[in-house]
């Protein structure tokens, strides 16, 4: 086993896997910016190491001086976490060069698979459904729109050196595809330098499913189960959860079947995820494997046991899995939400500052993943998630319940968080039926922002707000007024806000 | 007596403080029981209930009440700022001066215009960046670029002054 790993991340992700570095004896080195140098996974880990000025370019994202870094500490193996270099096939392959080892697949598959159009191909070649389009870069805007009239519109526009949204155009009839076209290549070129671009027949409302897979060095190959990932608000995850309300047994068994078969296509190891589009028919459609540890694996560590940090370190390792197949099952319901430190009714502007009070909730069924604390400060530069608050239940009505419950106790301040959104989430019928699919934030939440969205306050909440109000403020006139008017034995001193 | 206008939800409250343990809101007197259990956490109960309060100031005016998972704004003056917060209100009305601030804190991208130049109400002035998204930022009014107090590359807080119009 490794003696010392390097963490190269920051948040709740680098705070997770220095939990995982502890629970196996392992000395976790942690990395940090400038504007870090007080985060919450500096002060968990066994040691830190200053990078780099607070921009992530010279910072989590400079290859050349982590490399160097994890050589003269002694760092046996680095894990990645999710973002920025986890899958950077150039990166993964120094590492690999280096003789330390990378806690991931190899080079090769996140290469294969980081193309979109190389990994359709493959997924194609291994009889891997994909969504009808094409499998080679548009060559030109006259080939693009036969091929558009060929596939029947809606179409998509997706680029092919991206994801996350850029580069991609929904088209919805030929006479928008020129100037799509167009559009597509200048943000391709400007997000990945390239402005090639691929054509795929739009699925109409479908869900998003993704399976999340192990496999050792040694062909093994296991799964666990699916997530369903469809609330999410322009292509961001927002709440996810494992299993998915609309995967029946039949489907479960086709799905993970078949991620399995995507992933011996690449010759994958450690821990991955193969994602779907499914439809109203519950045909699903690979959409793309993400190389690297997730977001929102807590949900399926909370239905089947398995932790799956500690998973990808021991295969790194060089372990053969301990876990068969059929010792797994998935045992009641998880729910995730992520909260952003961003300010909804603003445009979702981020919203930076300190952390001024901090306060955890726990009871049954809770877990939180977070990368703050009290006084952590949340810097300009980097993605806004403090925190994933994750609730398991017997069935899906208590994990939601446990959820409500524990959103009304954990307490944030000192950055406006997305919190209410989820109370919002939580009453739609929608979204209890589980009819729910990738467009619903879209087209039902974002239509209420500004503040329709937003339920008021009962009157009795609303009159201790009124009465705080008036007493921190009449305790900060009489404490000027250096005087007690309102005399000795008032309740009320000591009540300034400091 | 300290007598307070408090604005919760765009409705206004007149709410008294006598010297008992007694907060008078529009007229009904209320018993309640406060007490601070940490920097900005407060216990307060009335009727049948204690709430746990975290309160966060936004400025002398403001502040930002989590109540179980419920963020509430509170805006509070006392009467006698009210009355002089109409007037200057007015007095505003007939004026044209306004300035941009930051809506967020952030590194400022792009800058627009110039001193001196002609600015629309709604026009796109500034670009400022926070967390990898860009933002526009838009004039509030009409009028001509009196001074800039920044310049592209900086980083700016929350609040500050980025830019005056005249």
């Amino acid at each position: 086993m490794f003696k010392k790993i390097l963490v190269v991340n920051r948040g709740e992700i680098a705070h997770r896997i220095i939990k995982a570095c502890r629970e196996l004896d392992i000395v976790s080195a942690a990395v940090y910016s400038e504007a870090d140098h007080q985060a919450l996974h500096v002060r968990r880990a066994d040691e830190s190491y200053l990078i780099g000025p607070s921009p992530a370019k010279e910072s989590y994202l400079n290859k050349e001086k982590i490399l160097e870094l994890a050589k003269e500490i002694g760092a046996d193996a680095i894990h990645p976490g999710y973002g920025f270099l986890s899958e950077n096939a150039d990166f993964i392959h120094m590492v690999e060069k280096s003789g330390i080892t990378f806690i991931g697949p190899s080079s090769d598959s996140v290469r294969v698979m980081g193309e979109k159009l190389s990994a359709r191909r493959l997924m194609k070649m291994n009889n891997v459904p994909i969504v009808p389009g094409t499998l080679e870069p548009i060559r030109n805007v006259e080939e693009g729109r036969k091929f558009a009239l060929e596939i029947g519109y809606p179409v998509m526009l997706k680029a092919a050196g991206g994801g996350g949204g850029k580069g991609m155009r929904k088209i919805l009839s030929p006479e928008l595809f020129d100037i799509s076209f167009e559009r597509a290549g200048s943000e391709s070129r400007k997000a990945f330098g390239s402005d090639e671009l691929y054509l795929e027949k739009l699925i109409q409302k479908p869900k998003h499913i993704e399976v999340q897979i192990l496999a050792d060095k040694y062909g093994n190959y296991i799964h666990l189960f699916e997530r369903e990932c469809s609330v999410q608000r322009r292509h961001q995850k927002v709440v996810e959860e494992a299993p998915s309300v609309a995967v029946d047994e039949q489907t479960r068994q086709r799905l993970t079947e078949t991620a399995i078969l995507a992933a011996r296509a690449c010759g994958y190891y450690n821990a991955g995820t193969i994602e779907f589009l499914m439809d109203h028919e519950k045909n699903f459609y690979f959409l793309e494997m993400n190389t690297r540890l997730q977001v929102e694996h807590p949900v399926t560590e909370m239905i089947c046991g398995v932790d799956i940090v500690k998973e990808q370190i021991k295969i790194a390792a060089g372990r053969k899995l301990e876990i068969r197949q059929d010792q797994l099952s998935i045992k009641g319901h998880a729910v995730e939400c992520r909260i952003y430190a961003e300010d909804i009714d603003n445009n979702f502007a981020p919203s930076i500052g300190k952390i001024t009070h901090h306060r955890l909730t726990s009871g049954p069924g809770i877990r939180i993943d977070r990368g703050i604390d009290l006084m952590s400060e949340v810097p300009v530069y980097y993605d806004p998630i403090l925190a994933k608050v994750i609730a398991w239940g017997m069935d899906r009505e208590e994990a939601i319940a446990r959820m409500k419950r524990a959103l009304t106790e954990y307490q944030i301040s000192g950055v406006i968080t997305n919190i209410p959104l989820f109370s919002w989430v939580f009453k739609q019928k929608k979204f209890l039926d589980g009819t729910f699919d990738i467009e619903f934030l879209d087209t039902e939440f974002l239509p209420l922002v500004p503040g329709k969205w937003k339920g008021t306050p009962s009157e009795e909440f609303e009159t201790a707000a009124i009465i705080a109000a008036a007493l921190i403020k009449s305790a900060e006139q009489e404490t000027k007024a250096g005087g007690n008017r309102i005399g000795n034995t008032n309740q009320w001193r000591n009540l300034n806000y400091e | 007596m300290n007598e307070y206008i408090v604005t919760i939800n765009g409705r206004k409250h007149k709410v008294g403080i006598t010297d008992s343990a007694k907060v008078n809101i529009d007229g009904e007197l209320i018993d309640t029981t406060i007490s601070k259990i940490s920097k900005n956490s407060f216990l307060l109960r009335y009727g049948k209930k204690v709430y746990e309060i975290v309160a966060r100031r936004e400025n002398a005016d403001q502040f930002e009440f989590l109540i179980e998972g419920i963020y509430i704004d509170v805006l509070i003056k006392t009467s006698v700022q009210e009355v002089a917060g109409e007037m200057l209100l007015e007095r505003n009305r007939s004026g044209r001066n306004s300035s941009i601030k930051a809506p967020m804190p952030g590194l400022l991208i792009k800058i627009n215009k110039k001193v001196g130049d002609k600015v629309q109400a709604g026009e796109a002035v500034l670009l400022l960046e926070a967390m990898k998204m860009e933002n526009e930022i838009r004039s509030p009014s009409n009028g001509i670029v009196k001074e800039i107090f920044f310049k592209e590359g900086d980083s700016i807080e929350k609040d500050a002054i980025i830019l005056s119009i005249e």
